[in-house]
C-alpha cells in the first residue's frame, strides 16, 4: 500500500460546537514530506489529531467519513495502538514531557509499551542520536533549551519507531536557525528510514526546500491540495487566499505573469536567484525593471 | 554500596515508630544525627530553609500546648517528635531520586503506578507553574495589577492572578493527559517495571532497623 495516511471525506464537531472539519479528502502518500497549512483556527490541529485517532476518540464528538492510517479505520480504535504507526508532537510540546530527564522521558513511553530495559535502552540512545541529543541522557529537563526540548518531543515519538510522523506547529516556539535545524533534521530522518513526515506550519518558507505536497486548509475546508506547484498555482487563483502563498512563491507567479513564461519549482532564494540568472536576458531585465519602476 | 529507595522508605518508617518508643534523650540524639545527614546530603540554602520551617512549626506546637496544659515536658517531647519525624522524610528527599521512590512504592509497596506517578508528574510541574505565575503577575501588572492596600483588597486582587492561573493549569493537565495517552499510559497492554533489587547492605540495614525497632518496643512496654 502506498498510503500512509487517508482521509475520506471527513467531517468532524467536537462536543457541542459546531464542525470544525468540513468533508475533508486527501491522501498522504509514503515517505512523503506534507506541509499543512491554513490560517488560525482553520482545523489544521483537529487534522493532526485525526491521524492519531485522538479525534473522534478521545474527545467524542460527532464525525462523517473516515480517517484510514495504514489502510486501517482510525474510529473505534485505541490512541496507544494508533501511536504504534502515527507518532504526533503537540503544539503545546513542553507539556508533553512529563518525566523529569531526558532518558526518562524516552523509557516511559517505551516501558509503557512492554519493551524490556534490553531493549528499550538502545532505543532510546538510537532516537537520541538521531535528533542530535547524544550525552544528555541524565540531564534534567529544565537544564534544556526550548530547540532541545522541541527535539526530545520528537525522539521520544521516535523511539517506537512510527512509519508516520506528525508535528503540530514543531517551529512556533523556535529562532529561524533551531526551525531550519529542525526541519532539515526531518527530512534526513525521511530520507534515512522513508519516514513519512507531516507538519502544520505557517512559516512555509522554512518548509520550502523539503515539502513534496502540501495542503491548505481554510474554514475546515481543503482550499488546495497536491504538489507545491499544483497547490499554490491554485491559491494563488483566488485573490482572498494569495496570503497563504509563501513570498518566493508570489514573486515567482508575479514574475512568470510578467515575462508570461514558467519559472519552475523555486525552493530557496538561491535557487530563485539562480533561475532567474539563467531565465533572464539583460534587455528583458531592462524591460522588467522599467515596467517595475513605471 | 548505595541503600535502595525502598531501604529508605522503611527507614522513615521505622524513626516514625522510634519516635513513639526511644525516650526523650535518644531522639535528640537522633535528631541531630538527621540533621548533620540532610546536610551531609544536601548543604544547600534550601535544606536550612526546610529546617527552620519545620522548627517554625514546632515551636507553634509546643507554644499551643503550653497554652492548653501545664505539663512542659509533654509539649516540648511533642515538638521533638514531630521534628524526629518530618526530618527524617527531608533525609529520604534529599538522598533518593523521587523516580526511584516512586518506583518503591509501585514495586513494594503496589500503589497503583496512575497514583504514583502523580509524584513525579507534580515535581515535573512545578518549574512550570512557577513560571506560567511568574508571567501571569507580569502580565497583570501590565494591565495595572498591584497586590497593596489591606488585606481584604489584597485578596482580591490575587484573584486576577490565580483565575488565569488555574485556566492554565488546567489546559496543561488536558494536554498532559492526552500525552499520557499517546505514550501508552495506563493501556492494558504489558507495561513495563524496572525493579531495584535489594542488596547486601539493604538487608543489613533492614534488620539493625528491625533490631532498634523491638529494642525500642521493649524499652516502652516492658
Amino acid at each position: 500500500m502506498n498510503e500512509a495516511v487517508v482521509f475520506e471525506c471527513f467531517s468532524y464537531a467536537y462536543p457541542k460546537t459546531e464542525p470544525v472539519l468540513n468533508e475533508i479528502e486527501f491522501v498522504v502518500p509514503r515517505g512523503s514530506f506534507t506541509v499543512i497549512t491554513g490560517p488560525s483556527g482553520a482545523g489544521k490541529s483537529t487534522i493532526c489529531r485525526a491521524m492519531a485517532g485522538i479525534v473522534p476518540n478521545y474527545y467524542g464528538g460527532r464525525s462523517a467519513g473516515r480517517v484510514l492510517v495504514d489502510g486501517e479505520d482510525t474510529a473505534g480504535q485505541r490512541i496507544a495502538d494508533l501511536t504504534r504507526f502515527v507518532g504526533l508532537v503537540l503544539d503545546d510540546y513542553e507539556s508533553q514531557l512529563v518525566s523529569l530527564t531526558v532518558e526518562e522521558e524516552i523509557l516511559f513511553g517505551l516501558y509503557n509499551r512492554g519493551l524490556a530495559p534490553a531493549e528499550a535502552l538502545p532505543a532510546m540512545r538510537k532516537a537520541l542520536n538521531e535528533v542530535g541529543l547524544t550525552g544528555k541522557e541524565k540531564l534534567r529537563l529544565d537544564e534544556l533549551s526550548g530547540g532541545q526540548r522541541q527535539r526530545l518531543a520528537i525522539a521520544s515519538v521516535l523511539a517506537y519507531k512510527p512509519d508516520v510522523l506528525v508535528l503540530d506547529e514543531a517551529a512556533s516556539a523556535l529562532d529561524p536557525e533551531g526551525a531550519e535545524s529542525l526541519y532539515r533534521m526531518l527530512d534526513e530522518l525521511r530520507r534515512d528510514y522513508n519516514l513519512t513526515v507531516i507538519v502544520v506550519e505557517h512559516e512555509l518558507a522554512y518548509v520550502l526546500p523539503y515539502a513534496t505536497q502540501m495542503l491548505a486548509v481554510v474554514d475546515g475546508r481543503v482550499a488546495a491540495c497536491g504538489a507545491l506547484d499544483e497547490a499554490f498555482s491554485a491559491l494563488w487563483t483566488k485573490p482572498e487566499l494569495r496570503a497563504l502563498v509563501p513570498d518566493l512563491w508570489q514573486i515567482k507567479f508575479t514574475m512568470e505573469a510578467y515575462l508570461n513564461r514558467k519559472l519552475g519549482e523555486w525552493r530557496t532564494a538561491a535557487e530563485a536567484a539562480a533561475a532567474l540568472q539563467t531565465v533572464l536576458t539583460k534587455g528583458e531585465t531592462e524591460e522588467y525593471d522599467q515596467r517595475r519602476t513605471g | 554500596m548505595q541503600l535502595t529507595a525502598f531501604s529508605k522508605i522503611v527507614a522513615t518508617m521505622a524513626v516514625t515508630l522510634w519516635a513513639f518508643l526511644l525516650p526523650a534523650p535518644v531522639l535528640a540524639g537522633l535528631l541531630l544525627l538527621e540533621v548533620l545527614m540532610l546536610f551531609s546530603a544536601k548543604p544547600e540554602r534550601s535544606s536550612a530553609l526546610a529546617l527552620a520551617s519545620l522548627l517554625l512549626f514546632a515551636g507553634l506546637m509546643v507554644g499551643l500546648q503550653l497554652l492548653f496544659s501545664d505539663d512542659v515536658v509533654t509539649a516540648f517531647l511533642g515538638g521533638l517528635r514531630m521534628m524526629v519525624m518530618t526530618t527524617s522524610f527531608l533525609c529520604m528527599f534529599a538522598t533518593t531520586r523521587i523516580q526511584d521512590i516512586t518506583q518503591a512504592l509501585v514495586e513494594k509497596f503496589r500503589l497503583p503506578r496512575e497514583y504514583a506517578f502523580m509524584l513525579t508528574a507534580a515535581l515535573r510541574f512545578i518549574p512550570d507553574f512557577l513560571a506560567d505565575s511568574k508571567a501571569t503577575l507580569d502580565a497583570q501588572s501590565c494591565r495595572g495589577y498591584s497586590n497593596s492596600g489591606n488585606p481584604i483588597r489584597r485578596c482580591l486582587a490575587c484573584l486576577a492572578v490565580v483565575k488565569p492561573l488555574v485556566l492554565r493549569a488546567i489546559v496543561r493537565s488536558e494536554t498532559l493527559a492526552l500525552s499520557l495517552e499517546l505514550k501508552g499510559f495506563g493501556g492494558q497492554a504489558h507495561q513495563t517495571l524496572v525493579l531495584q533489587p535489594l542488596h547486601v547492605a539493604d538487608y543489613a540495614f533492614l534488620l539493625l532497623l528491625t533490631l532498634v525497632t523491638a529494642g525500642g518496643a521493649v524499652l516502652r512496654f516492658a
